[in-house]
């Protein structure tokens, strides 16, 4: 029974549905066409922060196909302005964010009027005929333009540009400084970056005035969010809306969250009565889609003689943007910056205040890691600096530092942080393993002497997955945080799987097929998989935190379990013998002695068509429904460690990227193609973020290099192999195992650049503080140590 | 963004400083001008089209001079808000002075733009920004000279 529970599971498929995206046979949202459907454009808010004097939109309204012009007051009419205040968390405050500019815009890019006409190059054209006059705004733009003294409000609404404090840990962690052999400080900068998904964002929104129902086709993660945002923001009941979200050409966080534009786009359509699109283009793309990782932070930790870390005393200041975002809030990647630094340790006496900052710049919000890339790449820089004041290998230091679960008897870290068990001692010793560290090291020193400056940097992590409700129901958010399976048996003996759990391109629906094939032992094909319709699928959360399979996974799996324990009964009626002795091998029911003759399709058969045929007259569920989130956990940590070999060219400022390899553990790993290509594609995304991704803003708050030839993203042809190792510990949280892997690749890998880069520098006694590490800043602290060495 | 340059303007020096206060010349100079109207002292009014890389923009906008040092120099201060696709703001200071040829045209041009033409990026605007600074002084060279610009 056992053998085959797990067939399925670890097998290396291939995709299912790579062959139709790949040919180019998606559905994604602007393949999508619509009887009588109108087109939206928006005017965009030109200055980081203004006052509407005047609006003349006639020249526009008098263009052929335009249907209507509307704007802030007409949309405020039909719909309220988003209330990001969520009655959990303290010392937070965002100002209300309407659909449209009503009266005074807070970042360049914010949309301000909304053209609806025939086609989208109507309205276009419509839009450039629109007139705004502008009063310019004082603007605070970056985070210490937006804490300074004399600070511009971001906001009228509010004097001061605070807008989240909160202190993580002790209140005096003096005694540990004090008591400490040595003890290192660093400051640390992290530009702002963007996802740039591949599909932009895009929503069809139709409200049929006949059935008074609102129909929204969306390129987003989270279905079953979106219909209750839509419900609260147009006062409607939540059954009235359905929400599908068909092919997501990626997501990565920033289709997490509920826009103004796309909440405009709904309201038009209620207003009209008619379905309009929104597909928003690559240029607003960049500068209203979400924003992430904006922040400055300053370290100092305290070790011991022998190393290890006596305590931890940080400061994160986060950029938060005009608004915090809907419905989550952007306070998440401050949190979560400030919470997991020093995770994978033991840290002695903990620290860290957090603070969020307004800026007149788009909101930030979730991308890819929240907040954990942050803290990664602080305390791994902290534990290279210490080791080096310390004298101890890097790899050494990491070592006798590591936390495998809780102290007896902790609920959580001093930092709040909620551990199962970790695994990073093994993770370590395999990865030191797979890329010859002694040796690498040797050949570093060999090569110094060359002038060659060559950097081994290590990453050590510790990630917060698969998250249940016990994050956000206690912040007063509501939003569904279990995955949910609903399992149906055909008559044929195929199977159908409406799923909670969204696909972004990620392949886990095709991993949940294949699970579910591997409990019946069926050909992945048997399987049809259903996601993304609040209309066909049960309720959950969707796609955030990695919880594709460490969630949906597990209620997948229940699912199967408790339709194949029916199906057994029946079974074991027919062939007379106890259900428990029964099986299935290759979608027949094997018993006691061996393979029976009646197959799923059989057993589908009968069910659905002969029921009286059934010995006891008792059908079982052809369609049973599984829920699940953890019962005991806030969330399941993951953690692993990375490395990356790299060489600086200290003339020039440019890295090289020699050779990438991770360890991870997300437990259970159902198929190890999608997990470690999950793995590379995060790790890839780290590197941009490591290296190029940077959303520059002037100092007036002009987005000035959002297009993909000024904002570069990575390239194939400059990536290194990755070499991907597992180690497994299957979470005690679930009968899968499965911990979440999907942002494990981006936590590690910027942290790991990080030190690398400060590595290849320690010989020229400097090192690399703002991300991305560009040439330029290469160079900058190359020149500046060398400058302090002359004086 | 700052440009600098000068033009050797075959003229006399007080001509060639009247002729840039009125609103004929600055149409005749601007490029993409559709319409120039007003006087010196209570500024111009300006409507301008102009193609940045992928973004068509009509700018209506104001002109005002300032600093006037009568045949020597001025800064004309200029600020288009050019709807969908942003705005542009910006000043030309210009100094003129005796040449053997006529007069010396000595200009600094500073120049902001905003919304989605900053978005871009610099490496389109800045070359956008100088054409637009060049053409604007061959011209009225041309004009001041009675040739046809090249």
């Amino acid at each position: 029974m056992n053998k085959m529970m797990s067939k399925g599971i670890g097998a290396p498929l291939p995709r299912e549905s790579a062959r139709r995206l790949v040919e180019g046979r998606g559905s994604y949202i602007d393949d999508i066409v619509l009887p009588s459907m109108l087109h939206v454009a928006f005017l965009r808010a030109p200055f980081a922060h203004g006052r509407i004097l005047e609006i003349d939109t006639a020249e526009a309204r008098e263009l052929p196909g335009v249907v209507a012009v509307i704007d802030g007051k007409d949309l405020a009419k039909v719909c309220a302005p988003f209330d990001t205040n969520p009655p959990g968390v303290p010392h937070h405050s965002s100002p209300p964010q309407p659909a449209l500019v009503i009266e005074e815009s807070c970042f360049q890019g914010e949309a301000v009027i909304a053209v609806v006409a025939q086609s989208r190059a109507i309205a276009e054209d419509a839009v450039e005929l629109v007139f705004v006059d502008w009063e310019e705004l004082p603007a605070s733009c970056s985070i210490k333009e937006a804490q300074s003294d004399d600070a511009a409000p971001v906001h009228g609404g509010f004097e001061t540009n605070l807008a989240l404090r909160h202190r993580l840990g002790v209140e005096d962690v003096s005694n540990a400084f004090e008591s400490a052999a040595h003890v290192v400080e660093a400051s640390f900068e992290f530009g702002r970056q963007t996802g740039v998904t591949l599909e932009p964002r895009g929503i069809i929104a139709h409200w049929d005035p006949r059935t008074e129902a609102l129909e929204v086709w969306q390129s987003h993660q989270v279905p079953w969010q979106m219909r209750e945002v839509y419900a609260k923001q147009l006062g409607l009941p939540q059954q009235s809306i359905r929400v599908t979200t068909p092919d997501v050409g990626g997501a990565f966080g920033l289709k997490l969250h509920a826009y103004a534009d796309e909440l405009a786009a709904v309201a038009v359509s209620k207003l009209l009565g008619r379905p309009v699109k929104y597909i928003v283009d690559r240029l607003e793309a960049f500068t209203s889609d979400a924003h992430a990782r904006e922040a400055n932070a300053t370290c100092r930790m305290a070790i011991d003689l022998e190393g290890h870390i006596l305590g931890i005393d940080a400061v994160v200041d986060s950029g938060f943007g005009a608004y915090s975002i809907h419905p989550r809030g952007s306070f998440g990647e401050a949190m979560q910056a400030a919470q997991l630094i020093g995770a994978p340790y033991n840290v002695g006496a903990f620290r860290a205040v957090v603070q969020g900052w307004r800026q007149n710049k788009a909101p930030s919000g979730a991308y890819r890691g929240v907040g954990q890339p942050i803290a990664c790449a602080i305390t791994e820089d902290m534990i290279d600096l210490a080791a080096r004041a310390a004298g101890i290998d890097p790899a050494e230091m990491r070592r006798i530092n590591y936390r495998s679960t809780l102290d007896a008897g902790a609920r959580a870290t001093q930092s709040g942080l909620v551990i199962e068990e970790l695994s990073l001692d093994a993770c370590l010793e395999k990865l030191l393993e797979a890329m010859d560290y002694k040796e690498l090291r040797v050949e570093q020193a060999g090569l110094r002497k060359q002038g060659i400056h060559r950097g081994i940097g290590l990453a050590s992590f510790v990630e917060i997955t698969g998250v249940g409700a016990g994050l956000y129901g206690p912040l007063g958010l509501p939003l569904a945080a279990n995955e949910a399976c609903r399992l149906t048996l055909q008559p044929d003996g195929s199977l159908t799987c409406a799923t909670s759990v969204t696909d972004q391109g990620q392949g886990t629906l095709s991993a949940l097929g294949q699970l579910i094939a591997g409990e019946f032992d069926v050909a992945p094909g048997m399987v049809r998989m259903i996601a993304g319709d609040t209309g066909r699928t049960p309720y959950g959360g969707g796609a955030w935190a990695s919880r594709g399979m460490a969630l949906g996974g597990e209620a997948a799996r229940r699912a199967c379990v408790r339709l194949r324990n029916g199906l057994f009964d029946v079974a074991a009626e027919i062939l007379q013998c106890e259900p428990s002795a029964l099986s299935f091998e290759n979608g027949e029911v094997v018993g006691p002695k061996g393979p029976s003759g009646v197959t799923l399709a059989d057993l589908g058969a009968l069910c659905h068509y002969r029921p009286y045929d059934i010995p006891t007259g008792q059908v079982p569920p052809m369609t049973v429904e599984e829920s699940f989130l953890p019962a005991n956990l806030p969330y399941i940590t993951s953690n692993g460690v990375h490395a990356v070999h790299l060489e600086v060219d200290v003339d020039l400022g440019t890295v090289e990227l020699l050779d990438y390899w991770v360890v991870d553990d997300c437990g259970t790993v159902v198929n190890p193609l999608l997990v470690d290509e999950q793995l590379r594609g995060g790790i890839v995304q780290g590197i941009g973020a490591a290296l190029y991704e940077e959303c520059v803003y002037s100092e007036g708050g002009q987005f000035t290099n959002g297009t993909l030839a000024d904002y570069v993203v990575p390239m194939a042809g400059e990536m290194p192999d990755i070499h991907v190792g597992h180690i497994t510990t299957p979470t005690r949280a679930s009968g899968l195992g499965a911990k979440g892997v999907g942002e494990a690749g981006t936590v590690g890998a910027p942290a790991a650049l990080r030190a690398a880069i400060s590595d290849a520098l320690s010989p020229l006694a400097t090192r690399v503080v703002k991300q991305p590490f560009t040439t330029r800043r290469i160079l900058e602290a190359i020149m500046a140590a060398e400058n302090a060495r002359q004086q | 963004m700052e440009m600098q340059d000068r033009q050797i303007i075959a003229a006399p020096r007080e001509a060639v400083f009247e002729a840039i206060l009125t609103p004929e010349m600055l149409k005749a100079c601007i490029p993409g001008a559709e319409e120039v109207t007003g006087s010196p002292a209570e500024g111009f009014e300006a409507v301008v089209v102009q193609k940045v890389g992928p973004v068509k923009a009509r700018f209506k906008g104001t002109v005002t001079i300032e600093d006037v040092v009568a045949g020597t120099s001025l800064r004309l201060i200029g600020e288009g808000k050019g709807g969908a696709a942003g705005f542009a703001k910006g000043n030309a200071t210009i100094r003129l002075t005796d040449h053997p040829e006529g007069c010396e045209l000595a200009y600094v041009v500073e120049a902001k733009i905003g919304g989605k033409i900053a978005q871009l990026g610099s490496r389109i605007i800045d070359g956008f920004a100088r054409k637009m600074a060049d053409q604007f002084f061959a011209r009225f060279k041309g004009e001041m000279e009675g040739v046809e610009p090249g």
